[in-house]
């Protein structure tokens, strides 16, 4: 097994080594391949990551009545983080703080500052902040508070002033979801294609040896074992520089990337997900490189 | 040790039949140089396809020691090749490699050790006279040395069976004596010899047995023969 090992990895780097024009173009494919399927997994978790960070700016207030005591508020508090596992958060923001939160936002316009002396009052109301962990739950926490046992002591619900945009919100988050699974599939499918053609094509410049290797009897392992090699260091070497490439991305251009695109700490990611894209790397090559030269070579072995 | 009973091959060709082969019979016994002889399209490459697996008879059975040949699987045609070297007009050499690297393969596929490769490869090259062209890839040969490399090739791994299909179709004269020197030599050594040819110089002068093949029918065969057509 090991000398037909040797003797196979021997004839794949004589391939590779002596047909090198041809053997840059079909390393130059498979790195786009292994690029383009990386940025796929990349651009998924990038986009599930900005729909959370568009979800966390999305929350519904309870404003509660001037006259509510703090306890009977705390009671409300208690009984909406009790109503779903869907609720991910439920903030009591007081009158004065509520007040200082806005001087906080707004103390550069002292427009806003003036107006508010002018009233004189705490103008704010008590609320609830709450945050649930989709868009679409916030419609039953608004239907819970306005119809439930706690309706006399709220002033109004923020829900109802943004319905419109929650239920967009959710719409478009599923829409990017479903978007980016047909659009990762199509591309993953051309990327496939592409990638299958050039490695038939090269095998196609071969087809007059693999007829002569098999009138001279070899088997077809040890005339498909150098191809299959052939596939696996054509994708191995891909990945070695996506992945330095990557690696020089995530530390030269991370505090960039991080301003471009929403607080996306790109290094971070690669490092933390590091063996897990290597390892969707390494499947989509041996996919790629080793089914491609099979299924290249299989037609010419009919002899 | 060969045995071709009943054979015949159609081949359709726009769906019209065209019969290559018509109901031949013939044996050969090792230690045997038979010369196939006849014009083109008679019908002896077809004969040699059919005998190592390339192709299927229509009818009838073809026996290689005791084996039936059109009943092979995919494994046991490779084995078949194994055993029967085969040297092509076109030389069928493997372009990618070079002199050596073209026997070694045929000695790697039949699993010699890489003691005997070393050992046996150069003393091949150096019996067909290619010792010192052995880094060379085929296309730096010329026609002649192509061949011998062919031969090289075909007699490596010392099958039972060398089967020349026009061998010096492509040669000068002073080349295509060379290769009939090299299968001449090669049958003194044991090895049963089948030689495809119409070149009628090179089967008087072997005097050796003649199967003549006429538009696909066998029409004359002779211990010692001569070119009759």
């Amino acid at each position: 097994m090991m000398v037909f090992l040797k003797r196979i990895t021997k004839i794949a780097w004589q391939g590779i080594s002596r047909n090198k024009g041809l053997s840059f173009q079909v390393f130059f494919i498979m790195a786009i391949a292994v690029f383009a399927l990386s940025s796929l997994f990349i651009f998924r978790d990038f986009s599930l990551f900005l729909i959370e960070q568009v979800k966390k700016k999305v929350d519904v207030s309870i404003y509660f009545k001037k006259n509510v005591a703090e306890e009977q508020i705390l009671l409300v508090k208690n009984e909406v983080a009790k109503l779903s596992k869907e609720i991910e958060s439920v903030d009591y923001v007081s009158e004065e703080k509520a007040k200082e939160i806005f001087i906080e936002r707004h103390k550069n316009d002292q427009l806003y500052l003036s107006a508010l002396e002018e009233v004189g009052d705490n103008p704010f109301l008590p609320s609830l902040e709450v945050k649930a962990k989709s868009p679409l739950f916030y419609a039953q926490i608004s239907q819970f508070i306005s119809e439930g046992p706690f309706r006399d002591l709220v002033a109004r619900i923020s829900y109802s002033e943004n319905k419109k945009v929650i239920d967009r919100l959710y719409r478009l988050t599923s829409d990017i979801q479903k978007a980016g699974v047909v659009f990762i599939v199509f591309l993953a499918g051309l990327v496939f294609l592409i990638n299958f053609n050039t490695i038939k094509l090269t095998i196609f410049a071969y087809r007059d040896e693999i007829s002569t290797m098999r009138l001279v009897g070899a088997p077809s392992w040890f005339i498909r074992g150098p191809f299959l090699i052939q596939g696996v260091i054509y994708g191995l070497a891909s990945i070695l520089v996506i992945d330095i490439f990557f690696g020089l991305v995530s530390v030269f251009l991370s505090p960039d990337f991080q301003e471009w695109f929403f607080g996306f700490d790109f290094q971070n990611y690669f490092y933390g997900k590091f063996w897990l894209i290597l390892f969707i790397q390494i499947i989509s090559v041996l996919i790629l490189g080793v089914v491609s030269s099979l299924l290249a070579v299989r037609k010419y072995l009919k002899i | 040790m060969i045995s071709f009973e009943n054979i015949s091959k159609i081949y359709y060709m726009r769906s019209h039949p065209v019969c290559a082969l018509n109901n031949i019979s013939f044996k050969i016994e090792e230690n045997e140089f038979v010369s196939i002889i006849g014009k083109s399209g008679a019908g002896k490459t077809t004969l040699i396809k059919l005998l190592i697996g390339e192709e299927k008879p229509t009818e009838g059975d073809i026996f290689f020691m005791g084996h039936r040949v059109n009943e092979m699987d995919s494994s046991e045609i490779q084995w078949l090749r194994r055993e029967v070297g085969v040297v092509y007009q076109d030389y069928k050499l493997l372009s990618s490699m070079t002199v050596r690297e073209n026997v070694e393969y045929v000695m790697q596929v039949i699993g010699a050790s890489d003691k005997d490769i070393s050992r046996d490869v150069p003393q091949i090259l150096d019996l067909v006279g290619l010792k010192e062209r052995q880094e060379n890839f085929p296309a730096e040969l010329s026609g002649g040395e192509k061949q011998r490399l062919a031969v090289a090739r075909a007699l490596c791994h010392r099958p039972k069976v060398i089967v020349a299909d026009e061998p010096t179709g492509n040669l000068d004269l002073y080349n295509t004596f060379e290769v009939i020197e090299l299968l001449k030599k090669i049958h003194s050594l044991g090895t049963t010899v089948i030689l495809a040819t119409h070149n009628k110089d090179i089967v008087d002068n072997l005097k050796e047995r003649v199967i003549t093949l006429e538009e696909g029918r066998l029409i004359n065969d002779q211990k010692k023969g001569r070119f009759i057509l």
